[in-house]
Order: C-alpha cells, then sequence, then structure tokens
C-alpha cells in the first residue's frame, strides 16, 4: 500500500535522457519482436509463400497448418514434455535450494571446494555424455522412461540453479537467521520457513529457467527416448523435417504451439517479480 | 504455507516417478522371446516425417495384422539425428532388429561393429523374393564379399534444367563439361546473374559434384587405389584439376552460394528464378509441387580430357540392414518391405524410385520419375556418393577445403595438400 | 555430537545435489579421460589404446586454433553484451522512471529465451539470408546497401553472425537475473543517495553495482562458461562452423570428430580440454571476486 502512494506522488516527467532512454528500449523491444512477429507471420503460410514472400503477410491464411502440427508433432507429446518438463522443475527447485542452502549458511574450505566442484558440473559438453549415459540409463533400467530423461534434465540444471540460489541466499540479512536460531528453529526450519519464502524471486526464476530448458532439450530426448508414447514436443517437431526438404509452415506452426506454454508460463510467474518483498520481512 | 509447496512439490515427484516407473514396465522393449509368446521386434528408420512415416507405420500394421503374434516397435528420427543415435545404438550391443542404413561407407562401417547379419543365406534360400532386387543395386551393401543389406530405394544425380528458359535462349543441354561452361556463360550474359545454383553451406552437397567430377575426369584405377584408405595418396595432379573445374562452376553461383543451403538452392530452381541445379531424383517431387513443369535432366557431362566412363551415374540406394540377433520374424519383416507390393506402395506414396524389378510403373511415378528410372536402369554403373565412398576423414579434408576455396581462402593446391595429411595419418593408423 | 552434527549438516543439504551430479554427470566425465586415452569410432568393436597420442595430435589441430579463437571471441562478447548490457538494461527498467512499464519490457525481452534454439537459428538464417534477408533489405533501405553482405557465407563476419542470434537470445536472461538482484537492494540506500545530491548515474556506479556484485560475478561466470561451452548455434546456423571451419567452436569441432568422423576418443580429449580450459577460466573468477560475500 506504501509502495502505492510513493508512487503517485513521485510521478516524474520523462525529461530529455528519459525520452531517449525510452527509444532505446522500444527499438530494442522491436529487434526482439518483429523476428517473433515473422515467426507466427509465417507459421500461417505455405511451404512457397515462405520462399517466395518472405516478409510479408500471408496471402492465404492458412490454419491447416496449426491444425496439421497440432495432431502430428504435438498432441501425443504434449503430456509427455509436461510431465518431464513439471518433474524436472520439482526436482530442480528442491535439490538445488537444499543444496545452496548448504553452501551459502556456511564457510569453510570443504565448502569451497563443494562449491567448486558444483560448478565444475556446468563445465561437461551434454554430446560427449551421450554413450556413458546410454549406457549408465540402461544398466539402471531407466532407459526408454520418462525418468531416464527427468534425472538427467534435473542434473546437468543443478549447477547454475545451485549458484543463482546461493546467491541469492548469501544477500540474506543475518539477523533473521539469528533470531529465527534463538527462537530454537532447526536447520531444516530455517531453510523452509525463512529462506525460501524469502526467495521467491530467484525460485521463481529459477522455475523458468528450468522450465525452458526441460521443454525445449532435444538432444537427450531423441536419443534416450525410442517408443513414440514417450516422446516428448522436440522429438515430435522433427516429424516436420526431412533432410531434403522441411514443412516449415507446419513446422513454424508447431513451434508457436509449444512456445505459448513458455510464455503463459513466463508472464505468470514474473508477476512474482515485485518489489518490496524481502522488505516485508525485514520490517516485520 | 511453504510446507505446503514443498509438500505438493514431493507428491508431484513421487506421482511422476509412479508413472514413470509403470509407463518403463509398458514401454521397455525387451529382446526378442520366440517362445509362442509375443515377438517384440525393434524397427528403427530415419524418416519421421510425411509421408514416409505414415507409410511405415502402414507398413508395420499390415505385417502385424498378419502376423499377430509379432510386436513392432518403430522408432524413427531425423536425418542427422538418425546418425547419431545409430551411432549411439552400435555402440552398445543395442542395434535395432532391422533399421535403415546408407549404403557403402555408411553401411560398412556399421558392418565393421561386427553386429550386422550376413544375408547372402537369406537370399539364397527365398529366390523368389531375391531375384526381383535389381542386382546392380546390390553391390553397395556388399562387404567382403558377403551381403549385408536389402536396398529399398535408389537414386541418381544430374543436372536440372528449365527446358522453357533453356529453349528462350536457344540453349541444347551440353555434350562436354566445356559446352557446359560456355552455356554458363551465355545464360549470364542473357541476365541471370547466377545461372546455377547451389547452397554450399551444405557440405554434402559440395561431395556429391566432388565425387562426379573425381569419377569422370580421373583414371578409375587412380581412383580405386586412392579411395581404399590402406593405400590412398590422392597425389595424382588431375585431382586439382578436378577442384579447378569445381572452383569454375561455383564461379557462377554468386556470392550468395555459401550462405544458402541445398533447400534453398532448389526453392530458387523451382520458382524459375534460376535455370540450373545439380538435383537427385528423389527431388523431382518437391520441384514437381512447387508447381514447376518445365524441367528435365541432362547427366553430368563428361570431360574432353576425362579418363572416367561418362556413362556411370552417381547415385545410390538405400536401404535396410538386420541386426546379427534379429530373430527370424525381423527377417520376415525385411522381405515384406522389399517385396513387390510395398515397393510399388512406397513409390506411389513416398515418391521416390525404388529397387524391386516390375514396381516402379505409371501407374506410381510421374512421367520426369520414370524417365530418370530409365537414367538410372541404363546407367553402366553407379557411382556412390562421394562422403560414402571415402573414409570420412577425407571426405570432409574435401568438403570444408572446398567451402573455403569457393570464398577464397585456399587454392585447390592447398585443399589437396590437406587432404594428402588426412590420406597419410589413414595409412599410418591402417598398418 | 552436537559439533559433529553442525559440521556434516551443511554436507547433508548438499547431498542429492552431489549424488546427482556425481552419477551423471561426473561419472560420464572420468569416462571421457578413460576415453581420451584410445581411438575409436562408435561401431568399432574394439578399442586401440594409444596413449597421449590424441592430445599430441590435438596439439596440431588448426582447427582447435580457429575453435579456441572463436570461443574467445564468443565470451569476450557476450560478457560485454549479456553482463554489461544486461545490467544497465536491469537498471533502467528498475528505476522509478520506467517501473510502470517496467513488466512488459521485462516479458518481451526475456521471450527469446524461452524459445527452442532451433526456432531461433530458423529465424535468423532467414534474417540473414544475402537476397531476401531482412538485415540485407533493412540496410538497403536506410541506405547502407553497400554494407549488405552474405552474412553466413564469409569466413569473416560468420563467426560474429552466429555471435550475434546468441546475444539476441541471450541479453534477456542475465537481465532478469539482474533484476531479480537489483530488487534486493534496499530503497533507503538510493533515497539517502538522492538526497544528497548524487545522479542517477553515479548511484548506478556506487550504489547499483557495488550491491550486485555477487550477481555480476554468477552472470560473468555462466557467460564464460557458456561461451566455452556454445554448440547449438554454430551447428545449427553454419552447418557446423562454415564456411570451411570459419565459424566452428571447440564443441562442434569436438561433436563432429566423435559423431561425423568417427574419432570418439579424440572427441573426449577436445572435451577434457574444454572442460579444463572452463574450469581454469572459472578458477580465475573465483580467486578474483573472493567467492562471493555479503558486504
Amino acid at each position: 500500500m506504501a509502495n502505492k502512494k510513493m508512487k503517485s506522488s513521485h510521478r516524474q516527467k520523462l525529461g530529455l535522457s528519459g525520452s531517449f532512454i525510452m527509444v532505446l528500449l522500444i527499438l530494442w523491444a522491436v529487434i526482439i519482436l518483429y523476428p517473433l512477429f515473422w515467426m507466427i507471420m509465417s507459421s500461417f503460410k505455405s511451404y512457397d509463400e515462405i520462399y517466395s514472400n518472405v516478409w510479408s503477410l500471408p496471402g492465404q491464411w492458412l490454419i491447416s497448418n496449426y491444425a496439421t502440427a497440432w495432431e502430428k508433432g504435438i498432441s501425443s507429446y504434449f503430456v509427455n514434455s509436461v510431465i518431464v518438463t513439471a518433474a524436472t522443475i520439482a526436482g530442480v527447485v528442491i535439490i538445488a535450494s537444499l543444496c545452496a542452502y548448504g553452501l551459502s549458511r556456511y564457510k569453510s574450505r570443504g565448502i569451497d571446494i563443494a562449491l567448486m566442484l558444483c560448478t565444475a558440473g556446468m563445465m561437461v559438453n551434454p554430446q560427449v555424455c551421450l554413450i556413458p549415459l546410454y549406457v549408465l540409463l540402461q544398466k539402471l533400467g531407466i532407459h526408454n522412461t520418462r525418468l531416464g530423461l527427468i534425472l538427467p534434465y534435473i542434473t546437468f540444471r543443478l549447477p547454475l540453479s545451485v549458484l543463482l540460489i546461493r546467491s541469492y541466499f548469501l544477500s540474506i540479512p543475518k539477523e533473521i537467521e539469528e533470531s529465527a536460531i534463538i527462537d530454537g528453529c532447526s536447520e531444516l526450519g530455517i531453510y523452509s520457513r525463512i529462506y525460501m519464502p524469502m526467495s521467491k524471486p530467484i525460485i521463481f526464476t529459477t522455475i523458468m529457467l528450468t522450465a525452458y530448458y526441460a521443454w525445449n532439450e532435444f538432444l537427450f530426448a531423441i536419443i534416450f527416448i525410442d517408443s513414440d508414447k514417450l516422446k516428448t514436443i522436440p522429438s515430435g517437431l522433427m516429424n516436420f523435417r526431412d533432410a531434403l526438404q522441411t514443412n516449415w509452415g507446419v513446422l513454424l506452426a508447431g513451434m508457436v504451439i509449444s512456445a505459448i506454454p513458455m510464455i503463459i508460463l513466463l508472464i505468470a510467474l514474473q508477476k512474482h517479480l515485485v518489489r518490496g518483498m524481502s522488505e516485508g520481512a525485514l520490517k516485520g | 504455507m511453504k510446507r505446503l509447496i514443498i509438500l505438493a512439490l514431493c507428491l508431484v515427484m513421487v506421482v511422476t516417478v509412479a508413472a514413470c516407473g509403470t509407463s518403463s514396465n509398458q514401454q521397455a522393449s525387451k529382446p526378442a522371446e520366440s517362445d509362442g509368446q509375443k515377438v517384440e521386434i525393434k524397427f528403427f528408420h530415419r524418416w519421421p516425417n510425411e509421408p514416409r512415416n505414415t507409410f511405415f507405420k502402414e507398413a508395420v500394421a499390415e505385417f502385424e495384422a498378419q502376423h499377430p503374434n509379432v510386436k513392432i516397435n518403430m522408432d524413427c528420427v531425423l536425418n542427422d539425428s538418425y546418425k547419431e543415435k545409430i551411432r549411439v545404438l552400435v555402440s552398445n550391443e543395442d542395434l535395432p532388429d532391422i533399421f535403415s542404413s546408407w549404403s557403402d561407407s555408411f553401411a560398412e562401417n556399421i558392418v565393421s561393429s561386427g553386429k550386422v547379419k550376413p544375408l547372402d543365406e537369406l537370399f539364397a534360400q527365398d529366390k523368389e523374393w531375391s531375384s526381383n532386387i535389381l542386382e546392380s543395386q546390390l553391390g553397395a551393401f556388399t562387404f567382403d564379399g558377403k551381403l549385408y543389406g536389402v536396398p529399398l530405394t535408389i537414386d541418381g544425380k544430374a543436372f536440372a534444367y528449365n527446358t522453357k528458359i533453356f529453349k528462350d535462349n536457344n540453349i541444347e543441354p551440353p555434350k562436354t563439361f566445356e559446352e557446359f561452361v560456355q552455356i554458363l556463360d551465355k545464360l549470364k550474359k542473357a541476365g541471370y546473374e547466377t545461372p546455377i545454383i547451389e547452397g554450399l553451406s551444405d557440405a554434402w552437397a559440395i561431395s556429391h559434384y566432388i565425387g562426379t567430377i573425381n569419377q569422370r575426369l580421373i583414371d578409375p584405377q587412380i581412383l580405386e587405389k586412392d579411395y581404399n584408405p590402406k593405400t590412398g595418396e590422392f597425389t595424382d595432379p588431375s585431382y586439382v584439376t578436378a577442384l579447378k573445374a569445381f572452383k569454375t562452376l561455383t564461379d557462377y553461383m554468386g556470392e550468395v552460394a555459401t550462405a544458402i543451403d541445398h533447400e534453398t538452392a532448389r526453392n530458387m530452381f523451382a520458382n524459375g528464378e534460376v535455370p540450373i541445379i545439380y538435383m537427385q531424383f528423389a527431388e523431382i517431387k518437391y520441384v514437381e509441387d512447387a508447381g514447376m513443369k518445365d524441367f528435365a535432366f541432362f547427366d553430368f557431362p563428361p570431360f574432353e580430357n576425362g579418363k572416367g566412363d561418362p556413362h556411370a551415374l552417381t547415385g545410390a540406394p538405400e536401404g535396410f540392414m538386420l541386426s546379427k540377433n534379429a530373430p527370424k520374424e525381423a527377417e520376415e519383416f525385411l522381405k515384406f518391405l522389399t517385396s513387390k507390393e510395398m515397393a510399388f506402395k512406397f513409390t506411389k506414396d513416398c515418391g521416390q524410385l525404388n529397387a524391386i524389378k516390375g514396381a516402379v510403373t505409371s501407374e506410381n511415378a510421374s512421367d520426369k520419375s520414370l524417365a530418370a528410372y530409365d537414367v538410372i536402369l541404363n546407367a553402366t554403373r553407379t557411382v556412390p556418393w562421394f562422403d560414402n565412398a571415402v573414409n570420412i576423414n577425407i571426405a570432409d579434408a574435401f568438403m570444408r577445403g572446398c567451402q573455403s576455396m569457393v570464398i577464397g581462402e585456399m587454392t585447390p593446391e592447398d585443399v589437396i595438400k590437406s587432404v594428402q595429411q588426412e590420406a597419410a595419418k589413414l595409412r599410418n593408423s591402417a598398418k | 555430537m552436537k559439533q559433529l552434527k553442525k559440521q556434516i549438516t551443511p554436507y547433508l543439504f548438499m547431498l542429492p545435489c552431489f549424488i546427482l551430479l556425481f552419477v551423471f554427470i561426473f561419472l560420464p566425465l572420468i569416462q571421457n579421460f578413460i576415453y581420451s586415452l584410445y581411438d575409436f569410432a562408435a561401431f568399432s568393436p574394439t578399442k586401440t589404446f594409444v596413449g597421449l597420442a590424441n592430445f599430441k595430435a590435438l596439439l596440431k589441430d588448426k582447427v582447435v586454433v580457429t575453435g579456441l579463437t572463436n570461443n574467445v571471441r564468443y565470451a569476450i562478447i557476450s560478457v560485454i553484451c549479456q553482463v554489461f548490457g544486461g545490467l544497465i538494461l536491469a537498471a533502467i527498467l528498475e528505476d522509478k522512471l520506467f517501473r510502470r512499464i517496467a513488466p512488459f519490457f521485462r516479458v518481451v525481452y526475456f521471450m527469446p529465451v524461452v524459445i527452442s534454439i532451433s526456432v531461433i537459428c530458423l529465424l535468423f538464417s532467414f534474417i540473414y539470408h544475402p537476397q531476401i534477408g531482412l538485415l540485407n533489405n533493412f540496410l538497403k533501405l536506410i541506405g547502407l546497401g553497400h554494407l549488405a553482405k552474405p552474412w553466413l557465407g564469409l569466413s569473416k563476419t560468420a563467426p560474429y553472425a552466429v555471435i550475434a542470434v546468441s546475444q539476441w537470445q541471450s541479453i534477456g536472461y542475465i537481465m532478469m537475473l539482474f533484476i531479480v538482484a537489483i530488487q534486493k537492494i534496499p530503497q533507503e540506500l538510493y533515497e539517502a543517495a538522492e538526497i544528497d545530491g548524487a545522479s542517477k548515474i553515479r548511484r548506478f556506479f556506487s550504489i547499483t553495482v557495488p550491491q550486485v556484485k555477487e550477481t555480476i560475478f554468477v552472470t560473468t561466470l555462466i557467460t564464460i562458461t557458456g561461451s566455452m561451452l556454445v554448440f547449438n548455434e554454430p551447428y545449427i546456423l553454419t552447418k557446423g562452423g562454415g564456411p570451411g571451419t570459419s565459424s566452428i567452436t571447440l564443441a562442434v569441432h569436438m561433436y563432429l570428430s566423435g559423431f561425423f568422423k568417427d574419432k570418439m576418443g579424440y572427441a573426449s580429449t577436445i572435451a577434457i580440454v574444454i572442460f579444463v580450459i572452463t574450469a581454469l577460466l572459472a578458477v580465475i573468477q573465483f580467486k578474483l571476486f573472493g567467492g562471493g560475500e555479503e558486504d
């Protein structure tokens, strides 16, 4: 409430430098939006029109592209993508935040080494892990299962997520912790009742970053899954490609459909990046 | 509140794991058990797209209907991912029972793993089926005297040209390479900035050119020696001449060429912008679908001083191979896929010519495709795609080198030098 | 007993994470160390032990030099565009002036991040198209037609064209991370500075930047690591590092060696080199930033 009052009484004029910056902001927004707009426009075009009329509006709006894309490329794979993505998000959020908690609360040689080890996990290319991981999944009996995708996905996102959450945890004031300890809170309690609630912005960011990774990942999705029933959307979108020709219109339609859940998630999550959340806790 | 959220997340995980657990029991593809129970066969191919995906799905359904004790698990991924996955599978004792494969060195590599079943016995046992397969296409799947694969599709590559533009400019298809260059000049003067085009960012498109030029220009005995990794040297000066010939052609392709891919190039041909393109017969359907009707083919013209057979056709079959432990039912499925009826249906549905005698007629192929079919049948021999004719490291040196050569960063001599270095490495490791 | 419990508690928190890391990342990494001592292809029935021969070959490999050069170009440009650019964008959007429309820009700038890299590469292959591409047509429109080039077809421009695509996609990503960090900065600090008469730019340098030091460290680390490992953009946009090998990166070279040229041992060798270089760079960054601490 107090914030709103502050805003209206401080309504400022943009001024010259402000307007200039505004122009730059809009310019960058156009540079981002125009290619995306092109993608949507082209998804309604026929194959020939994409090549002959690259930048104009579609002569004929082929909604059939979307129908075909949905039917042949997405519908059967949608549920799999949702399950794999949701499980990956859950896994990353829980495991990474626990690890980040351990890494941020204490300082010692051991912790430093652990941090560097964790970061080292970011430095391995997934391509070279294909054969070893394939053997591993076979041995664990989870090859060609959703779990066989989920576990590697979670693992490959852990280093980044741990780093991000840890850096956020580091900035939580010590006073809050200390008062909780005095109140007799256990470690797990401090983690779950103080750190996590105060870290909503980074948690939501982690959710977003993990979501787009799991949703769009195609290297493991293609190699580790054989059955059509278990394939995720990136595999499905391959159905419109061929060595010598790609059905661009339908493929783009499929990609637009595939991007929509992510964009909805983005809009929903970014609402939570509101200033003042941490301030509330401090004052209270 | 937070506890609730954490609890909820844990619940999601548990449910998911449970869901995965049950589905994995249903989906785990076990090795085939031939004991009266359902025999499961793994079938892997490289066409997740239409129309072939539906064709194979229907083939699977029909076969399963005819053989109720068989279940076929079909997996398909695209081209590049296919090359990736087949390598992961073959390195892991997990080669699918029946899988699609290119011919020549690609197939040879997989065979070298020792995990592919030789098919000579099968061929001898079922003469009714095997005698229907075009003999000329079997050599591409024969290694060390044994047959390892059965071709389904055949292909060839020649110059597609816009018949209307040729007619309007009083041009006849060239009889020699030198005439060809003159035609390109004439077209350029007539206003076609790029009388011929290719997507040079696709390295394989370059390899197709190199293969044909080498074959036409260079003594076949030299080629045989050099294409063998154990003896290859590439010291003959005609290799440089061949590259220079390629450069001559690319000079007419414009600056655009290295920035586009083959598909884009073909579209420039299909919309009438460019009069000539080196194209596979398999692409006829795409050009026809784009609405272009006035085109025909002329084969890669021979060189005036060329030592190679001018009537050989670059092109290769593609087919299927079986893994060593594939059950009898997989063999049946292989025969089913390459039977006359299925091959006929294949060409009808998918457009590409097949390797089964009598399965290509005017009822399932367009006029241009039929003409192409004749060209393939009448060729004195088929020449494999270059990247399947030599060790891939040699091909790569040629392909990358040519890209650099086209943009002026390497001379033909430089490129051959890098090829010779690769050849030396191969000879050394073969000892 | 309580002392022991206190000591091992942090490690208990880290346990699930490290179990997963060990099984799915470190085990394959160790496998790669072993593979690099052999020469084999995916379909080889046996592996041939060659000791350090792969490493010796790597030292003579000119493509590795090109790849590494491109990776370094990637890293430098990415840090400039994404870390500095992202920080400035975040500071602007968090400024009182723009806060009301910030949500709109936040979503827009972040959108490229959530879109699959295959789509983005497809988009840009059309944008960079020499004749019908947006970039060249735009240049012609504003009278700079003489600058129009076949961007992906020339060895001088191809690497930068590829790098530009990554910046387009990822500036919003890093910007978002900075927004989260900037929001934690107590408003009082800014208000006090404003009362003292400090300009916006002054406030940015004396308050914002020091307060987000930890995030600058993390984002620089992520960006540089990402630049060393980058695979998708060069592989898809230029079909594997073309023309020739001008836009190749180490990861693409590694992949092509293993899955295209069938030298799996050599591919593992390159992977090890990528890992070592990236780890060294990370250690340097850790030392420089002191591992991050709250002021």
